[in-house]
């Protein structure tokens, strides 16, 4: 594209103003914004007038001057009609994955629920066999081990964050303040204790990812929703003095976060999952030893953060059952 | 004239046929875009300084076109295709402005 009189002369380039030797790049680019193509052409086109034998290469130019703009046409035509092809892929990947995780969850609470089901009829069948000793034992295990529903009068407890807009600056609860509220409750005298429809089983876990709360593995959403099943009136006497509520009634006048307890006659708490059974073997041998010795039934880790000493009272008053009716 | 014409025909052709643009294609069909803006206001603004010349024009669009879409390319084989694509963004359309008010000028005089 550069014509030999477009050459700068090494002698006149210093001193001439119109092409410095080495353009600042950002400058050139604020200032050629014409491709140089054209000036070179025109000063060739002026140095020497074209003659008549150049006509039909102009005409020719001048046609695929003409198809390049019908493709330029064509080109912005597709752009405008394939809009969607533009769109951010990252933002249709993201929604995808979310539609997934929303089929993946869904697909989890209709088994979980038809493993409940079965579990329950299970039960009842053999409560109608009137099977006795170990069958017994086990459903008591079971009923120990939170994994089947229950139903009872206790404590409703909703906490939630205080809005982001108040001067408190925007409180957050912690995994840490939930686990000592459901300790308390544990230490008051509950029996089973669901946290946003999770019921707490022996080897739950409270803990926290990011913002939001993980219940046994599974999100738990603000507003949370404890429910404990247990003596109502005796409940609250004996929770008010735990520090737990107590922490939580001061978080509730400093940071104007959401804390209230009611009284409920009626709660219905869900199953546990329970948790996948761990088989004992001898050493040395390579079959499964008795398969009713699960872990999960270990009435010594009732509290889901078992640092707490008032697990041993929660797995003791656990036995008290009899009027949840788990076999419906 | 004839180039007007042309260049809406084109548009026309592209919003009728509905071609179904290849998926390995789709990255580069904006830049192309934007190449191809990059050449039809320099022609146009070289026509309004009455310096147009056919073969620079035609030279230029596909050079751009093509330059453009390789410099993304190869980006994306690098794994650095987005911060390309933004390179060649800014700088077309620095020209795409400068060209445009060039030619504002030459058609309002101011």
């Amino acid at each position: 594209m550069t014509s030999p009189e477009s050459k700068p002369d090494p002698v006149a380039a210093g001193t001439d103003p119109q092409r410095p030797p080495i353009p600042a790049l950002l400058a050139e680019m604020n200032r050629d914004h014409l491709d140089p193509g054209y000036a070179a052409a025109a000063r060739r086109k002026s140095a020497a007038p074209a003659p008549a034998p150049d006509a039909g290469g102009t005409r020719r130019s001048t046609v695929l001057a003409v198809v390049v703009l019908l493709v330029a046409g064509v080109l912005f035509g597709i752009s405008a009609v394939n809009r969607e092809t533009n769109a951010p892929r990252a933002e249709k990947a993201r929604t995808a994955l979310l539609e997934d995780v929303d089929r993946a969850q869904e697909r989890q609470s209709v088994l979980a629920g038809s493993a409940a089901a079965l579990a329950q009829e299970l039960r009842s069948t053999q409560a109608q066999l009137g099977a006795g000793g170990p069958l017994e034992t086990v459903s008591a295990l079971e009923n120990a081990g939170q994994i089947t529903p229950v139903t009872g009068p206790g404590l409703r407890i909703v906490i939630n964050e205080a809005p982001a807009d108040t001067a408190g600056g925007g409180g957050v609860i912690l995994d840490r303040d939930v686990q000592l509220l459901v300790n308390d409750l544990w230490a008051s005298g509950a029996e089973a204790i669901s946290i946003g429809g999770v019921r707490l089983q022996p080897r739950s876990a409270i803990r926290q990812a990011g913002g939001s709360i993980l219940v046994d593995n599974k999100p738990v959403f603000w507003p949370i929703t404890i429910d404990a099943i247990g003596d109502p009136t005796g409940m609250q006497v004996k929770s008010v003095g735990l520090p737990g509520f107590g922490r939580f009634s001061s978080f509730a006048q400093l940071y104007d976060i959401e804390f209230d307890v009611s009284t409920q006659q009626r709660l219905d708490l869900p199953g546990g999952s329970g948790g996948a059974l761990r088989y004992a073997r001898a050493p040395g041998s390579t079959t499964a030893a008795s398969s009713t010795a699960a872990s999960s039934t270990a009435p010594s880790a009732a509290a889901p953060s078992s640092t707490d000493p008032s697990a041993a009272a929660a797995s003791s008053a656990a036995s008290a059952w009899t009027r949840t009716a788990p076999t419906g | 004239m004839y180039a007007l014409l042309a260049l809406a025909a084109g548009v026309v052709i592209g919003l009728l046929v509905h071609p179904t643009v290849p998926e390995w294609l789709g990255p580069y069909l904006p830049i192309a875009v934007v190449a191809a803006l990059d050449a039809v206001f320099g022609g146009l603004r070289a026509r309004l300084d009455n310096i147009f010349d056919a073969k620079v024009f035609v030279v230029s669009f596909i050079a751009n076109v093509l330059v453009a879409a390789f410099i993304v390319f190869l980006g994306d084989q690098l794994g650095v295709g987005a911060q390309l694509s933004t390179a060649v963004v800014v700088v077309l359309g620095i020209r795409i402005f400068g060209n445009a008010a060039a030619i504002r000028r030459h058609i309002f005089k101011a």
